[in-house]
């Protein structure tokens, strides 16, 4: 597989972009809904951003199997950022569904869901 | 106007950053020290095959109970917040969605045994190949909520659940103490043997941490899903 | 085993296992529930607190392994000193704000188990040692707030929680992107291998890494401007929440930022200046505040920006060994204090600064409240107040001067806020009392209240100040509020028994003038305060604090560092704020008092700061062999004490406190309490001795309280209030005492302790009279009295008298004073000031007569005024005062002596007095021609009065003329320059507040980018302009 830039800054451009559009989408929509499918955006992009940081040339998933004997661990990528991944993953989603709880419950308070319509502490 | 525009300045800004970032990013040829331990040592001291579950159950196995914690307290958080007074409950009970269409349940009833077939399988692989506690239960998770879309009516037993994933948190603390007590450390899963790389009975206690994870993880999520679809 | 069943991992056993096992407990009943929750909670305490001690004995750090490997393989924990410290603490603040939310949190298992997964989420910020664990934990933390902040279900709260949400993921998902690529630049995520790498982290990834980590982390300790969602929860929260947030959570961020600092070694002056604007600007903002959980936010967001600029400050200047004692004491003052206000602020069910609530009724409340302001405000005795002591100490040792300035400009603001809530809290109020709280209500506000004060011992002893009679005036003070239930005439005996004792016990142990000031200042304060059994209603509280304050005089005397003197000087300025807060209508008086009384101990506190940094000792001795070097500090050092003085431009303060306060207690106000200013000022001008700019800078201080001495007899002149006449008259007074200190010389300082021992027993007299006189006719006002010569003639015969020694007529003392400052100042070729002195004299007689002429002569125009003879309680230390100067005045060696003995070293070396002896000073002061002279001014200037206003006889239509010349000097006086510049001031700091607060839109879009802006401009910060170009 040629390509002009290696795989890992494809994916790491991808997920800075990625993180650039959720913030936006934070920053810019007013609706509750869209903020929190921002910021999930935003965490995703960064996800990404940090899988690529692990890859390694020619690398390949760290399991020893076929693919990977044990005599050979130079050619796997860097598991690290994988695991944390994994665990930052399962952040995201608990930040996500907390939002999502208080997204319902605010709607139900004003029947809107605009942001706006939540600034009575302020100064 | 002047908020979008300041939006649309901190952002550029913030590209440009990222931008430097990914100029200076050079893709790495070879693993660094404590990666090529993990990669080198694990299967050997551990008996696992899948490098990142080794890491994520016993080396960092600690983050992973924090996680556990997270998840644990963000079922807890929803609840709190959807909690809904009596006159509410009585209102939505009304308002209740009628259930899905034909073809969607039908399709439940076929697949719901195999996603929770291929939940399980992930969640007791997780040792020898790509999957693990969360994943599974992630999938068997995505089951329930398949359950509630064709029939929002499906009172899933949340008590039980609740139990479950109780009883869950506790054992895999309690595992963790008797890897403090029998082997080097709190969650140090080498009091079991490591057995043969490879084999599915092996990597010490690693495959029972992964179920449990699992259990606790697929009732945690299906729990929070229920508490959204009340 | 013990060492097993202690172990700091146990901290995350009990915590997750009893997190995990609440479903289940509640499953079999609510009891069960709450034990297991409180066996888990308390179970964390004990073993944080354990193995605390067990550090404390000596052994060596705990490291807690997991997985069975060494870091950075697996992670670790580290139980140290200061991670132990940190968690101790946190722990039982969390047990008692469970207790305090117990309402809220009974039989709900969800809200409690994350109340439990907050508090160990809190103690594995603090002891991990892998940089993605913090990570995870830090989300724990956020997790469980978000999950807490469900409590409050009202718009507000739930659209602030919202908003928290927003900007905390924002701000921990760059946390996460800055660990990431930490991992990337260096391999490895173990906090002591990533500090041990640090100067290999380069290069645009390791850069930005490092500034990502540092920015996110501030930003979670809610810096100024990007703080407002913080704010709004701490606005809406349930109070025990907003409480965990600002301390407990607060404390975590805040020990992974100190774990993490030799990270950003490069960085200190970023943190220094986040920290600094969060600590002025969020105080500022607090002004315009009357929220008390939102201003109890602006205090936190301030605290901790002050935590930060303390950190990176003593970090930057090599002074570690302080951080302790500083960065500690802070940390545990804001934890505890600001706890306490979250907690007491709902107890009391007060929600708004201006909505009185009545607590006046309620002595225990009002100490709590008290003391947890006192706390808040950095001052004794408690942590904060030893440890802003040090830090200003070490800031200006290090040349760091501006920051000095910040730091108490800050807490300046943030003592008026205080000191408002303070006020409008104890206001007395009509018809409206608060409940009195439950036993159970009150446990965790009085725990921490006792917390606080044994933290501030050990910081006291940890700052080097220790000695038991430091605190001696607290205990008794102490001691007498625990029998605060008996009689007021008890109390005011025992009471007095107290300041015999122990005063004397402390007054013996004073040295040189401050030894003459002692003996002087206690038997006056021992006569006036005898004058408090005239009042025989309970007085709840005056007693304590009154001991408080005439020992806490005793102790400054005694003192003989600057610390000490510091402290006990703070303290006199507390109590005499609470006891003037006694008077019925005193409350805004007491705010202008207590902030210029902190304006001027700030001055002071800079001044010696100044001197300790040149000198290298806190010793006072220091001040006797300095040279021209403290010029800077001189002037701070005068400054701060003529404010106190009431010095002119400054004295604003003045009139309202001392008429406003209780009758008796104003007797003690000018008459003693004042005689500090004085001699702090004679201890401070010892600095001037020696330097030329010194001696100029005396000259514009003896100018200065000359035109105060003017000032006051002009206003004194101008007013109908015969009790804020003497206030007036007792600033016009003092003005000559410091005239005579600035004259530099031998004779001008007999003069001063002269003039001090007369104005004390002479102000004694006539506000003792003052008070006999208002308590039989019920009324403050010329207009509304008079005639009174007949009704009460002792009173009458005091007055003449102390009238006769305070205008310096002869043959009394205060002749020989005004004598000897005029000889004095004759010497020394001020010609001018000798002229302005006498023009004084002049105006001095005009209200005095106006005093006694309008009190007892002219009869009022509505007829007849009936009263009786004032008390004999009150009238007994009347003549003891007037016996003090009938001896002094026949016999003025008995004090001259020993006062020109406790001088005389300090001038021998350097200034005499045109090289003349002391006998020759005194063969100046032959009575008999000086009085006749004397005499002979009287007759002329009474003709000049004469000539003025024209009288046909000289009876009593005379003296109605002059009581009535408060009508004829408007002319005369000078508008109120001084009163319009500092109320212009106050306006434009809270306009200014007003103006900056507009930033807090609500709106938490607007919130996230403030959020997102401060990371991008504390990245530029770090990287610079390069840092946004794709290239190297």
């Amino acid at each position: 597989m040629t390509t002009i830039l290696p795989v890992s800054s494809i994916l790491l451009v991808t997920g800075f972009g990625l993180a650039l559009i959720g913030l936006c989408c934070i920053l810019l929509h007013r609706h509750l809904l869209r903020i929190i499918i921002g910021s999930s955006l935003f965490g995703t992009g960064l996800h990404i951003v940090i899988v690529a940081t692990g890859y390694v040339t020619g690398g390949t998933a760290p399991i020893i199997d076929r693919a990977l004997g044990p005599a050979e661990p130079g050619r796997a990528i860097d598991p690290v950022p994988s695991a944390l991944v994994v665990t930052a993953i399962v952040i995201g989603f608990a930040v996500t569904a907390v939002m999502l709880a208080y997204a319902i419950r605010l709607h139900s308070a004003r029947k809107t869901f605009d942001i706006g319509a939540f600034t009575e502490s302020k100064w | 106007m002047i908020y979008r525009a300041s939006v649309l300045f901190a952002v550029a800004l913030l590209g440009l950053i990222f931008l430097r970032l990914a100029g200076g990013y050079a893709e790495r040829s070879a693993l660094r020290p404590l990666a090529e331990h993990y990669v080198s040592q694990a299967p050997l001291e551990l008996g696992v095959s899948n490098i990142v579950t080794g890491i994520l159950i016993a080396y960092r196995g600690f983050d992973t109970l924090g996680e556990v914690a997270v998840l644990f307290m963000v079922a807890a958080s929803v609840g709190l917040l959807l909690r809904k007074e009596e006159a509410g409950r009585k209102y939505t009970e009304e308002g209740r969605r009628k259930p899905a269409g034909e073809i969607v349940t039908t399709g439940t009833q076929v697949l719901l045994p195999v996603i929770l077939t291929f939940g399980a399988y992930v969640i007791v692989n997780g040792h020898l190949s790509a999957g693990g506690g969360f994943q599974g239960g992630a999938i068997v998770a995505s089951g329930v909520m398949l359950l509630l879309l064709a029939d929002p009516g499906t009172r899933v037993n949340a008590a039980a659940l609740s139990v479950i994933e109780s009883l869950a948190g506790v054992s895999y603390v309690a595992i963790g103490i008797l890897g403090l007590v029998l082997a080097g450390g709190f969650l140090d899963p080498r009091f079991l043997p490591p057995g043969e790389a490879g084999a599915f009975i092996s990597a010490g206690a690693i495959p029972v941490l992964s179920a449990l994870l699992g259990i606790k993880v697929g009732a945690e999520l299906s729990v929070i899903i229920d508490r959204f679809g009340r | 085993m013990v060492a097993s069943v202690f172990h700091p991992l146990n901290i995350f056993l009990l915590g997750l296992a009893g997190g995990f096992a609440i479903p289940l407990l509640v499953r079999i009943s609510t009891a069960w529930l709450s034990a297991g929750f409180f066996i888990a909670l308390v179970g964390i305490w004990v073993v944080s607190g354990v193995s605390l001690l067990r550090i404390l004995a000596g052994e060596p750090p705990i490291d807690i392994l997991t997985a069975g490997s060494q870091p950075p393989i697996a992670i670790s924990l580290r139980f140290g000193l200061a991670e132990g410290f940190v968690a101790a603490s946190v722990n039982v603040v969390a047990i008692l704000g469970a207790l305090h939310l117990w309402d809220r949190l009974r039989g709900n298992y969800a809200a409690l188990l994350l109340y439990l997964g907050l508090t160990m989420g809190i103690n594995g910020m603090v002891m991990t040692r892998d940089l993605f664990n913090l990570f995870v934990f830090l989300e724990i933390v956020s997790i469980a707030t978000y999950g807490l902040l469900a409590l409050e279900r009202t718009p507000a709260a739930l659209g602030a929680a919202f908003k928290f949400i927003m900007a905390t993921v924002i701000a921990s998902s760059f946390f996460l992107l800055g660990t990431g690529l930490l991992y990337l630049a260096v391999g490895t995520l173990g906090i002591d291998e990533l500090i041990a790498a640090r100067s290999g982290i380069t290069g645009p990834i390791g850069e930005a890494a490092i500034l990502l980590v540092l920015a996110s982390l501030i930003i979670e300790l809610k810096p100024f401007p990007a703080n407002g969602w913080g704010l709004d929860v701490y606005e809406t929260a349930p109070s025990g929440i907003a409480a965990m947030v600002s301390v407990g959570a607060s404390a975590g961020v805040f020990f992974s930022l100190v774990k993490l600092l030799p990270l950003f070694e490069h960085q200190f002056t970023i943190l220094a200046a986040a920290g600094g604007l969060t600590f002025l600007l969020s105080n500022l903002v607090g002004l315009k505040q009357s929220n008390i959980q939102r201003l109890l936010g602006y205090s936190s967001v301030g605290q901790m920006g002050l935590l930060l600029l303390a950190l990176a400050l003593l970090h930057q200047t090599g002074r570690t060994a302080s951080i302790p004692l500083v960065v500690g004491g802070l940390f545990l003052n804001h934890l505890l204090a600001k706890a306490g206000l979250f907690w007491i602020a709902a107890v009391t069910r007060q929600r708004n600064v201006d909505n009185a609530v009545g607590l006046a009724g309620h002595p225990l409340l009002t100490a709590l409240l008290t003391l947890f302001l006192v706390a808040i405000a950095g001052l004794p005795p408690f942590p904060g107040f030893w440890a802003k002591w040090e830090l200003v100490m070490q800031l200006t040792s290090a040349a760091r001067s501006p920051w000095v300035v910040l730091i108490l400009a800050g807490s300046l603001l943030e003592a008026a806020y205080m000191f408002r809530w303070f006020v409008r809290a104890l206001s007395p109020q009509e018809g409206r009392q608060v409940a009195m709280p439950s036993v159970s209500a009150l446990f965790p506000v009085m725990a921490v209240a006792l917390l606080l004060c044994i933290a501030g011992y050990v910081a006291a002893r940890a700052s080097g100040a220790g000695a038991p009679w430091i605190f001696a005036p607290l205990l008794v003070g102490a001691a007498l509020f625990l029998l605060d239930w008996m009689p007021g005439r008890a109390k005011a005996v025992l009471m007095l028994a107290a300041v015999l004792s122990i005063g004397g016990f402390l007054a013996q142990a004073a040295q040189g003038i401050a030894w003459l000031f002692a003996v002087l200042l206690l038997a006056g304060s021992l006569t006036i305060a005898a004058a408090d059994l005239y009042r025989d209603d309970v007085r709840p509280g005056y007693y304590p604090l009154l001991a408080v304050l005439l020992l806490s005089i005793q102790a400054l005397l005694r003192s003989s560092t600057s610390l000490e003197f510091f402290f006990a000087w703070e303290i006199v300025t507390l109590s005499t704020g609470f006891l003037i807060m006694k008077g019925r209508r005193a409350g805004p008086h007491v705010l202008s008092f207590v902030l210029f009384s902190l304006l001027s101990a700030f001055l002071l506190l800079a001044g010696f700061a100044g001197i300790a940094a040149s000198s290298g000792t806190t010793d006072l001795r220091a001040f006797m062999t300095r040279g021209p070097e403290e010029n800077v500090a001189f002037l701070l050092l005068a400054v701060g004490f003529l404010i106190k003085a009431g010095a002119i431009g400054v004295h604003v303060w003045l009139p309202g406190a001392y008429s406003e306060a209780d009758d008796d207690f104003t007797a003690m106000l000018s008459g003693v309490v004042s005689k500090l200013a004085v001699f702090g000022l004679l201890m401070g001008t010892y600095l001037a001795i020696r330097s030329e700019v010194g001696l100029e800078l005396a000259h514009a201080m003896a100018w200065l309280g000359m035109l105060t001495t003017i000032a006051g007899a002009v206003m004194a002149l101008r007013q109908t209030d015969f009790k804020c006449l003497l206030a007036l008259s007792s600033m016009s007074q003092l003005g000559y005492i410091v005239t005579a200190i600035a004259l530099m010389s031998h004779l001008g300082w007999v003069t001063a302790l002269y003039l001090v021992a007369n104005h004390m027993m002479v102000k004694g007299i006539l506000f003792l009279a003052v008070a006999g006189i208002i308590l039989r006719t019920g009324t403050r006002s010329f207009a509304e009295t008079g005639g009174l010569a007949r009704a009460m003639p002792i009173t009458f015969g005091t007055v003449l008298v102390a009238i006769i020694s305070m205008s310096g007529l002869p043959p009394l003392m205060g002749f020989g004073g005004k004598w000897l400052l005029l000889s004095a100042m004759m010497d020394k070729g001020w010609y001018f000031l000798a002229i302005a002195g006498l023009l004084a004299t002049f105006l001095g007689f005009l209200y005095m007569i106006r005093l006694v002429g309008g009190l007892f002569l002219v009869r009022p125009e509505g007829g007849r005024v009936t009263a009786g003879e004032a008390p004999a309680s009150l009238l007994a230390p009347q003549i003891v005062l007037i016996v003090g100067i009938v001896i002094l005045s026949l016999y003025p060696k008995l004090l001259m002596d020993p006062v020109s003995a406790a001088i005389d070293p300090q001038f021998a070396s350097t200034l005499v007095w045109n090289g003349m002896s002391l006998e020759m000073i005194y063969g100046y002061w032959n009575p008999a021609p000086t009085m006749i002279t004397a005499v002979a001014i009287a007759l002329i200037l009474g003709l000049i009065a004469r000539l003025l206003r024209p009288a046909p006889r000289p009876d009593a239509v005379d003296f109605r003329r002059l009581v009535m010349l408060d009508r004829l000097v408007p002319g005369l006086s000078v508008p109120p320059v001084a009163v319009v510049f500092w109320r212009s001031l106050a306006n434009g700091s809270v306009g200014a507040a007003d103006l900056v607060r507009r930033l807090y839109t609500g709106n938490g879009q607007t919130y996230a980018l403030y959020v997102l802006s401060y990371i991008l401009v504390v990245y530029v910060a770090g990287a610079g302009l390069v840092g946004l170009w794709i290239g190297d």
